[in-house]
């Protein structure tokens, strides 16, 4: 019974900024331990229902439940304290924080956590920055230091937005075999990509996202048949 | 006695210290003033009465068997105070922010500055209703008496004491902030708080928290100055505006900035009493002024991103009660019939504060920047009316364009400085600004001081019409609000006005447009404060007389809350608000000092409820009934907020 309910439970998402409405219906779940990506073009609405889940929209209906507890409208700070880690699009690294600072400020919510050292090694280049100002890292560092620090919290379910936008191929690379090792390490992710090529290697299902929609789910199993729609969702 | 550029040292040596103690004050209050605004985005101007409240606290716990009396309690001294009083007004700091600052975080800064500055007035009053102006004594405790020679000079321990454990609590807050695991939540709060909370700290608790810590510093600081100064409801007043000034010359936000630009503006304080005494209640507005020209940022302050105007407007265009022509001709047959069911000096007074509040909302409410020194252009023009009506004898139309040239210039020149800073710090630099104005006035021997000019002769307009009666004065009062409401309405409604208009809805994109928008918030800053002038010229004709209260902050506040309680960005908000107000102020008169509570009260009220003003409000009530009977609107659909 426990196995078939999701830990992640999106229902009939809608979210508005302001007047203008921005999810019109999400539905999505993420099963313990599965590797799920949110696909869709820019505007699409996939930091929104980040956003949402993490409670940081504005104004939302619809249902989400995590972990067998209804967050609707629980705060960020309690989702987060309820075992959900963000890591934002803009990677909010803070300026007047140390790279030390930043990489020991999300407090611990749970207590099977990776210790520095264990991140340290995924990321070794942080370690020589260590007393660096947080934006004085380059954009790769800045990512790996955004992913690195949830990774101490406990918290076992990721929700990562484009860690890969705007970063050179190695660093991409560097990333996704972070992500695979997290995959293997037992942890729950939801990851937003505009790169299919790099969410194709990690995820087990595929969520398009249009206009606020989720239009279509795809599982690994039927990748390669349906790839050319994935594609033309968007307009790659 | 040894002497340096012929001031004995003994004399250079006790202001540079009296310099270094008010400097400690400083610091410990601007601290306060900057982390709060830093955190909260307020500009907290209740700061000065929770410094108050610290020094009352001090003397309350100090007195505590004589004003319980049969409770039994002891009289606790300055030590225990030390230690009670700082987490006593903390509290009420941490209750303030539950009730009411909270409520205005996701608002425009306005709003902030609004509620404290009726939050100031309403405690400030309070203490003035129960204590009168006079001080309390608190004596130096038995410990810390006396004092010691250092030979050069005479240093009284207490002294010693103050400036010591205040440079000890400001490096201990520095370091709290700059080098703790706390400061490091902060510090990462002050740049993305719901990414703080997306972590999973309750940052709304730790606002609270911050706001009670900052608030705190003022009560321990009221503590520290209660055996220095006189403990009394002014206290805080008199120095919250130069603490506002310390933190803009630090660079908002900026803790070690405010930290040492307190007490470099206590010790510059210092020293101009030394060599040029009349200067040394404006030298840290002056010191303000050359900092921003060169140094906009602050001393310390790392340049933020402009950040736009503010869009508090609550005017509709196209609404009725927009439609020019039409009020002014009720607005006309009002005026006529006005003096006959009202005192005309009475109904003057409405006319002049409604051309005032008219003033202001032109730039507040139209273009969106908060002002807060338009006493200064007001007053200026009413002391420059009156001095040429009384001592040179000018006719009132002379008068009242030199009043309003001085106005303009000053307006000009103010406007110039402060007009590259946006939101708080725009209000800030100008009620620093209009400090200058106000002490200069207090000093200077042509406005006399405490006195102001009295009896000012109303004199033949145009040589042949007698003012001296009320109600030819009333009607060329009328005469010119209504060609300055014409003017204001015309104003608008050009082709500079719809700029105005398309900067404060969005200053981004007018500047992408290709509008030097610097050059039009100048020109419409000057207009505003040449108006404001003619307002303050005409009250110098029609009560014949300019006085301290024309300059003073609070007149500023008026015209602010007038604007605000009728409808920011209204074209009748001004005239209403303008009209209530003067009404209340005439009722409440007999209340003698309980005015200034229940005009704070009116104050915090109106921000958290009555937004909109009256006008608006009733703007959004015909806007609600027309677009109920167009369209049975499909409203949106049923949505949750976020749970607190
Ligand atoms: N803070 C905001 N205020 C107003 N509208 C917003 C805001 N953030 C996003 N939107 C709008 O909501 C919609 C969805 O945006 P969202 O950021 O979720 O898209 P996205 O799929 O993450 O796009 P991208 O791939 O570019 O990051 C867009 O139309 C966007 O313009
Ligand atoms: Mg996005």
């Amino acid at each position: 019974m426990t196995d078939t309910t999701p830990l992640l439970e999106v229902k009939n998402l809608e979210g508005w900024y302001g007047e203008s409405k921005a999810l019109h219906g999400i539905n999505f779940d993420v099963h313990k331990g599965e590797l799920v990506t949110l696909l869709g073009r820019n505007g699409a609405g996939k930091t929104s229902s980040l956003r949402a889940i993490m409670g940081m929209l504005p104004r939302k209906a619809g249902t989400i439940r995590f972990d067998g507890h209804d967050i609707s409208n629980t705060p960020p700070e309690r989702a987060a304290r309820a075992g959900l880690a963000y890591c934002p699009e803009e990677r909010g690294i803070f300026s007047s924080l140390t790279v030390a600072e930043n990489f020991d400020l999300p407090p611990v919510v749970a207590p099977e956590g990776m210790s520095r050292k264990e991140i340290l090694e995924l990321f070794p280049n942080l370690e020589r920055r260590w007393t660096s100002q947080g934006t004085k890292l380059s954009g790769g560092e800045q990512q790996m230091l955004a992913i690195g620090r949830i990774l101490r919290t406990g918290a076992r379910t990721l929700l990562l937005d484009e860690p890969t936008e705007g970063l050179a191929p190695v660093i991409i690379k560097q990333i996704g075999s972070v992500i695979s090792a997290l995959k293997k390490r037992g942890y729950t992710i939801l990851l937003v990509e505009q790169n299919f090529r790099f969410a194709a290697k990690l995820a087990d299902r595929f969520c398009i996202v249009e206009h606020g929609r989720v239009v279509d789910v795809i599982d690994r199993a039927n990748l390669d048949a349906e790839k050319s729609k994935i594609q033309a969702h968007l307009g790659v | 006695m040894p002497e340096i550029f012929g001031i004995p040292l003994t004399l250079l040596f006790g202001q540079l210290l009296v310099g270094l103690i008010n400097g400690s004050f400083y610091a410990m209050m601007s601290l306060g003033v900057a982390i709060i605004f830093g955190m909260l985005r307020i500009g907290n101007f209740v700061h000065g009465a929770q410094y108050m409240l610290g020094a009352f606290g001090a003397w309350y716990l100090m007195n505590l068997p004589e004003l319980l009396p049969g409770w039994g309690l002891p009289s606790i001294g300055y030590w225990g105070a030390l230690i009670i009083v700082p987490i006593g007004v903390g509290l009420v700091g941490a209750l303030m922010e539950r009730l009411f600052i909270r409520r205005v975080y996701n608002l425009d800064h306005a709003y902030g500055l609004l509620l404290t500055v009726g939050l100031a007035m309403f405690i400030e009053g309070m203490f003035n209703v129960t204590y009168g102006a006079a001080g309390q004594r608190y004596d130096v405790p038995d410990a810390l008496q006396g004092g010691v020679n250092l030979g050069f000079m005479f240093l009284p321990i207490y002294r010693a004491w103050v400036i010591v454990l205040a440079l000890t609590v400001c490096f201990g807050t520095w370091y709290l902030i700059e080098r703790t695991k706390l400061g490091s939540y902060l510090r990462a709060a002050t740049e993305n708080p719901d990414l703080v909370r997306a972590f999973g700290v309750n940052v709304p608790r730790m606002l609270m928290l911050t706001y009670a810590f900052g608030v705190g510093l003022a009560g321990m600081a009221g503590v520290m100055a209660a055996p220095i100064y006189q403990v009394g409801p002014q206290m805080g007043q008199s120095i919250i505006i130069t603490i506002f000034a310390v933190v803009v010359i630090g660079g908002m936000g900026s803790i070690s900035g405010a930290i040492i630009s307190g007490l470099m503006m206590g010790l510059a304080e210092g020293l101009t009493k030394v060599f040029y005494p009349q200067a040394s209640t404006t030298v840290v507005f002056v010191i303000m002024v050359i900092v921003l020209v060169l140094r906009p940022a602050g001393l310390f302050g790392r340049e933020t991103t402009a950040h736009s105007t503010a869009d508090v407007s609550s005017g509709r265009a196209g609404s009725i009660l927009e439609n020019g022509k039409l009020w002014f001709g009720i607005l006309l047959a009002i005026g006529l019939v006005l003096p006959f069911t009202l005192f005309p000096i009475f109904a003057m007074k409405i006319l002049i504060f409604a051309l005032f509040a008219m003033a202001y909302n032109l730039i507040f409410g139209y273009v969106g920047l908060l002002a807060f020194g338009h006493a200064a252009f007001y007053g200026t023009s009413s002391y420059v009316a009156a001095h040429s009506a009384s001592v040179l004898g000018w006719p009132p139309e002379l008068c009242v364009l030199a009043g309003v040239s001085a106005a303009t210039a000053i307006g000009a020149l103010f406007g110039w400085l402060a007009i590259r800073r946006q939101g708080l710090y725009f209000a800030m630099i100008t009620l620093a600004l209009a400090q200058i104005i106000y002490f200069y006035a207090l000093q200077a021997s042509w406005t006399h001081g405490e006195d102001g000019i009295q009896s000012v002769p109303r004199g033949m307009l145009f040589g042949f019409i007698d003012l001296s009666d009320s109600m030819t004065m009333y009607f060329v009062t009328l005469t010119v609000f209504m060609g300055a409401f014409a003017l204001i309405y015309r104003i608008i409604h050009s082709p500079f006005g719809q700029v105005l208009k398309s900067i404060r809805e969005n200053e981004d994109r007018s500047i992408s447009l290709g509008y030097s928008t610097n050059r039009f918030k100048l020109i419409a800053f000057t207009l505003s404060a040449m108006l404001a002038g003619l307002a303050g010229s005409m009250k110098a004709l029609v009560f014949q007389i300019a006085s301290l209260m024309d300059v003073f902050f609070m007149t500023s506040a008026d015209a602010l809350l007038m604007t605000l309680i009728g409808g920011v960005g209204t074209l009748l908000g001004p005239i209403v608000g303008a009209a209530v107000i003067v009404t209340l102020q005439t009722k409440l008169a007999t209340f003698g000092a309980w005015v200034v509570v229940i005009q704070g009260a009116i104050f915090v009220l109106s921000v958290l409820f009555l937004r909109k003003g009256i006008v608006g409000t009733v703007e959004e009530y015909l806007a609600n009934r027309k677009a109920r009977r167009e369209n049975n609107a499909v409203l949106p659909d049923k949505a949750m907020e976020p749970g607190e």
